[in-house]
């Protein structure tokens, strides 16, 4: 049983997830602010939090850096890359929209609950293009943390051409396991690189 | 017995010789206009009182209302006959001067050459009939005029009221150059501020739908049938709204992405589809086979599978990569029969015709189609 925390100003969008999501999760409490967030999330201690990225009071990054114990899944109606980037940086390791089903939403929180990272095509659209991965720009090591790996790049292009990591996995002839590893690598290169590019080029996007 | 007329309403021609008060007084009275004018001359020859009420009438009477705006033509050139007395009114400065009665036609000089410059900026600047070059030729006569007279007078001993009124004359001159360029500075101020003060306004109803309007039409999406009327009218709702909130007012370019987004928002209108489209790389033009054959293949994705269809483009200085990918039954080239158009000719054909390649591929869990096509050089 997977423990899950909802933040969402939206009532209405509160109840209809909760509604919507499938039996193994446990919903142990829902906030509509940060204030609130951070103490529900303090008092019950979830494994996973669904988080809305604009909040009253702040936004979805706030509460990640003031509550840091659970694993954050953002879901937002917004797909600028500012808000993408930003949330993910802020240390989400997932970002879906709300347009999702009920069942995609469960399956996402299941994988970041599991410690797995979760992207969206869009999402992995705006890696590979962060990190410069159409004008060919590639990562010679594995540790460096400012240009995506090929295989990183492989990964992330069919991910965002719709496959799901199971397809990603068979299409590679590597395991499903080796998907997770290397979104889970592309994930961290996310949230730590200094690549300068990456918040200009978010605030360039910030019109999408 | 009284014949009652309907007076037209008293305004101001915008096709005036000045400010176009006797034209529209005398229409209003019903009298000649040469009558009107006369009247002015005279009342103002008797004691100034024409001038005054001239002025005063310019100042409140309305001008014909106008739905675009017509800017007002004035056939007298103010400026120019202004411009013309301050030059004669120097010549008399320039040959008395060092005499006492210098003095008033140094205040002639400038009283007509500022009052030149002042009609220039104030009214021939909006007025079609006055090109740049007449209205720089005024602005320049009237500095030179400025600095003639007011030199003039200085060099030759003059008495200290003189003197004063002189250089007074050439910072005048100085402003005048001036002048201009801090009223333009002013306008673009103004406008600038506008503009920022709608942004805000934009940001904030932007903000506000954001949080209400957007997040009710995703629950929507959410709720009703994937595929469903409810759900695409929602879905089209939510795009254009996004269009409008986020858009700007950038002006639409060529762009391939944006075609192809474009493409399949019009596409999920017409067929129970979702096209997630995904765009990386820099912005090309969108190439005519590209678009159509991308075109074909999201038409062949949303008539056969349905569900979620996904774009994704990827531009490159060398080459331009489209996959189409859906989740349906998927079909093979071989089971098609060659009268068949569709595939063979719209998408491949037309790509091959283009310099480039579209290969269909089955997998296990639907087919993709990828166009790819390399940049001429």
């Amino acid at each position: 049983m997977t423990t899950v925390v909802i933040v969402d100003d939206h009532s209405i969008f509160r109840s209809g997830l909760r509604a919507d999501l499938d039996a193994g999760l446990e919903v142990l409490g829902e906030a509509d602010s940060v204030a609130s967030a951070v103490a529900l999330i303090a008092s019950v201690n979830p494994e996973v939090v669904l988080l809305d990225v604009h909040l009253p009071d702040g936004n979805g990054a706030l509460v990640i850096k003031q509550a840091p114990g659970p694993r954050y899944l953002a879901l937002s109606v917004s797909d600028s890359a500012e808000d993408v980037v930003g949330v993910i940086r802020a240390g989400a390791r997932g970002y879906i929209t709300k347009g999702s089903s009920g069942a995609e939403v469960s399956a996402a929180v299941v994988a970041v609950a599991s410690g797995d990272a979760v992207f969206s095509p869009r999402l992995a659209g705006f890696v590979l293009d962060a990190f410069g991965a159409p004008a060919g720009e590639q990562a010679a090591t594995d540790e460096e943390l400012d240009r995506l790996s090929a295989r990183e790049q492989e990964v992330m292009r069919l991910i965002a051409r719709g496959y799901a990591y199971k397809e990603v996995a068979s299409e590679l002839f590597i395991s499903i396991k080796t998907v997770e590893t290397h979104v889970s690598a592309v994930l961290r290169k996310l949230q730590l690189s200094s690549r300068h590019e990456l918040t200009a080029w978010a605030l360039e996007r910030r019109l999408l | 017995m009284t014949t009652s007329t309907i007076r037209p309403p008293l305004e101001r021609s915008r096709l005036a010789v000045v400010g176009g008060v006797s034209e529209g007084l005398a229409l209003h009275l019903g009298w000649r206009v040469q009558t009107v004018r006369a009247s002015f001359v005279g009342l103002t020859l008797l004691g100034g009182s024409g001038a005054l009420l001239y002025l005063w009438l310019w100042a409140l009477v309305p001008l014909v209302a106008s739905e675009e705006d017509t800017p007002v033509r004035r056939s007298a050139p103010v400026s120019l006959i202004a411009i013309i007395a301050a030059g004669v009114a120097a010549v008399v400065v320039v040959a008395m001067a060092g005499e006492d009665a210098v003095l008033g036609w140094l205040v002639i000089v400038a009283a007509t050459a500022s009052a030149a410059v002042a009609w220039e900026l104030a009214f021939d600047r909006t007025d079609p009939d006055r090109p740049l070059r007449y209205r720089l030729a005024i602005r320049f006569t009237a500095v030179g005029l400025l600095v003639l007279a007011g030199v003039a007078a200085l060099l030759n001993r003059p008495s200290a009221l003189a003197a004063v009124v002189a250089v007074g004359m050439i910072v005048l001159a100085v402003g005048v150059v001036v002048a201009p360029f801090v009223v333009q500075l002013w306008t673009d101020l103004m406008g600038q501020r506008a503009a920022r003060v709608r942004e805000v306004q934009k940001a904030e109803i932007a903000a506000h739908l954001h949080d209400s309007v957007l997040q009710t039409l995703a629950l929507i999406q959410n709720r009703a049938e994937p595929g469903s009327e409810v759900a695409r009218i929602a879905r089209a709702q939510e795009r254009e709204l996004r269009d409008w909130l986020f858009a700007g007012e950038a002006t639409p370019v060529d762009d391939l992405a944006a075609s192809l987004a474009a493409l399949a928002a019009t596409i999920e209108l017409d067929f129970p589809v979702r096209i997630e489209v995904v765009a990386i790389g820099a912005s090309v033009p969108g190439h005519p086979s590209v678009v159509a054959a991308a075109r074909e293949a999201m038409l062949n994705a949303a008539r056969h599978a349905g569900g979620t269809v996904s774009l994704y483009l990827e531009t490159s200085p060398e080459s331009v990569d489209v996959f189409v990918r859906d989740r349906g039954p998927g079909f093979s080239l071989d089971d098609l029969p060659t009268d068949r158009l569709g595939v063979r000719e719209s998408i491949i054909g037309r790509m091959e015709r283009a310099g480039g390649t579209a290969v269909v591929r089955r997998t296990a869990t639907g087919t993709e189609v990828h166009l790819h096509l390399e940049a001429s050089p």
